[in-house]
């Protein structure tokens, strides 16, 4: 009997995950997000996406993090009127923020929790997804203050330069890492968005 | 007295004929730029012969480049039609005595602004359209960061330029020891530096990307990010028509407001719609600057609409967008770190 019943348990699931993949899906056409994708890390970015070092005039002392939605690039001030410019991929159109806040907290290879709202435009997401190569948070995130967004790494690196995440910014993984091991926690994050007409 | 009365009825029509004509003569030989540009119904601008991203024809006679399209926006304010520039390919030497002579109206050359060329030709450079300067190109396997890493190199430079002033200037100011490589053409500086005859390159920055094309391996050297010397290229004007040169400098500066505004040439529709107090000042649709200025009040729309904002000329022709892949730089916004900044349009 308890047999029986799991069995019907379970039927009555697969028909119900077969009837809701197609549909969600539908609803969210590839959003950028595919768990258990493991990166491509021979993957090549465009020049104007790789990590280098550029002119940048800023009156914010070097190690302040300045994000650019509109250009999709962030700059780690440097001294001596430079800083380290890395390809990003920001938020969709909606999705963008600006604002000014501080690296409250940094992880190696994060976990995933989408969070409700996420969960609730993208109902096909895990709810949870340890941290590893097939994680879109990639490997390393920095927490942005009390907000539910990150830097973050990310397993789809032919994402960076566009607008696709739900408001983080993403990093190949090998940026993401060489920016983690340069900012501390307590560091300064100033985003930047274009400006409205 | 019937007599007098003829009389001076004919002095007084000649005194009318000779006013006449005098005025046609008058009007014929106007300085005025703006009124003989309109007359002739084009803008005839003085541009590079051939240059990679600032102004090079192609087989069929089609000019792109930033420098060509900062004409056209000049032909865009006063015509509302683009295509109203009429390019004069002019060689260095010679640039600024046609403009003189009025065979242009204006350079757009990269033509580098000094002191001594606005007093020496009676000239006048309303405006840094593009910030250049004297770089440095390194392999990147070197793993330099900075000019100031380059201690103890071989520098590969043309001969007779002011590059190689500027180069010895910065090494020595900065105590430290280079050899110099010199060659007369540039294509045998170029070759030296790809067979590793030396350690950099050194040229004007916006060169050095071009030069970099070339190489064998483009993708296997970087250009450092400093500038070891001053290269503002701006347009050019002559002196004493105040009018004009007002409206080649707002021309200049009506494309980087809108970059700094976000009015691009796609959304510029929307921008006449809005009702942010200095978008509407630059479209138009507040003040009459574009009148003052003795064009259409929309002026500034109609550059933005046909050749786009700053950012967008940039990117287009020398920056992402291009074979060049020039990075802003100093070239970017004031306020996303850059020096290029506009006066506020109110």
């Amino acid at each position: 009997m308890t047999d029986f019943r799991r069995l019907t348990g379970m039927f009555v699931a697969a028909i119900g995950l077969i009837l809701s993949a197609p549909q969600a899906f539908a609803q969210q056409p590839d959003r950028g997000d595919e768990p258990g994708l493991i990166a491509d890390d021979g993957y090549q970015l465009d020049p104007e996406w790789q990590k280098q070092v550029v002119y940048f005039r800023t009156t914010e002392p070097p190690g302040t993090i300045i994000v650019s939605t509109a250009e999709r690039h962030l700059y780690l001030v440097q001294p001596g009127g430079r800083a380290i410019r890395y390809g990003i991929g920001v938020g969709r159109d909606g999705f963008q923020w600006q604002g000014l806040v501080t690296i409250t907290n940094k992880k190696e290879w994060p976990d995933w929790t989408p969070p409700p709202e996420m969960i609730q435009r993208q109902p096909y997401l895990p709810r949870f997804m340890a941290g590893g190569p097939g994680n879109p948070l990639g490997a390393r995130a920095m927490y942005l203050g009390t907000t539910v967004y990150r830097i973050h790494g990310t397993n789809r690196p032919d994402t960076i330069g566009t607008k696709v995440s739900s408001g983080c910014f993403r990093l190949v993984n090998n940026d993401v890492a060489d920016l983690y091991d340069r900012v501390p926690v307590g560091t300064k994050v100033v985003i930047r968005q274009k400006p409205e007409l | 007295m019937m007599r007098t009365f003829r009389g001076g009825l004919l002095i007084g029509l000649a005194v009318a004929v000779l006013v006449a004509v005098l005025a046609i003569i008058y009007e014929f030989y106007d300085t005025r730029t703006l009124k003989r540009t309109v007359r002739r119904g084009e803008v005839l601008c003085g541009v590079n012969k051939g240059l990679p991203g600032f102004s090079i024809p192609d087989d069929k006679g089609n000019w792109t480049g930033f420098d060509v399209d900062f004409c056209r926006a000049v032909a865009a304010a006063i015509f509302n039609d683009p295509g109203k520039a009429k390019f004069v390919p002019l060689d260095a030497n010679e640039r600024f005595k046609e403009l003189q002579s009025r065979k242009v109206d204006i350079l757009s050359r990269n033509t580098t602004w000094s002191m001594a060329r606005e007093l020496d030709y009676d000239l006048y450079f309303p405006a840094v359209a593009y910030y250049d300067g004297v770089g440095f190109m390194v392999p990147r396997t070197r793993n330099k960061e900075t000019s100031l890493d380059l201690t103890d190199s071989k520098v590969c430079v043309q001969s007779g330029t002011t590059t190689t002033l500027n180069v010895a200037d910065y090494f020595r100011v900065n105590n430290m020891k280079y050899e110099e490589v010199k060659f007369d053409k540039l294509d045998d500086v170029v070759k030296a530096y790809d067979t590793g005859k030396c350690d950099t390159l050194s040229a004007d920055v916006s060169q050095l990307y071009a030069l970099r094309l070339n190489l064998s391996k483009p993708g296997d050297h970087m250009i450092l990010p400093d500038m070891i010397s001053k290269e503002p290229l701006a347009p050019v004007v002559r002196q004493r028509d105040d009018d004009w040169m007002m409206i080649v400098k707002w021309t200049l500066y009506a494309m980087i407001n809108a970059e700094e505004l976000g009015v691009t040439s796609e959304n510029i529709d929307e921008a006449l719609k809005s009702k942010k107090p200095e978008v509407m000042r630059l479209v138009g649709t507040e003040g009459r600057y574009g009148e003052q200025l003795g064009l259409t009040k929309d002026w500034a729309a109609r550059i933005i609409r046909h050749v786009g904002n700053y950012g967008e000329m940039y990117d287009r022709n020398i920056g992402e967008k291009s074979k060049l892949k020039i990075p802003r730089g100093m070239n970017q916004l004031w306020n996303a770190g850059g020096v290029q900044y506009a006066p506020p349009m109110r």
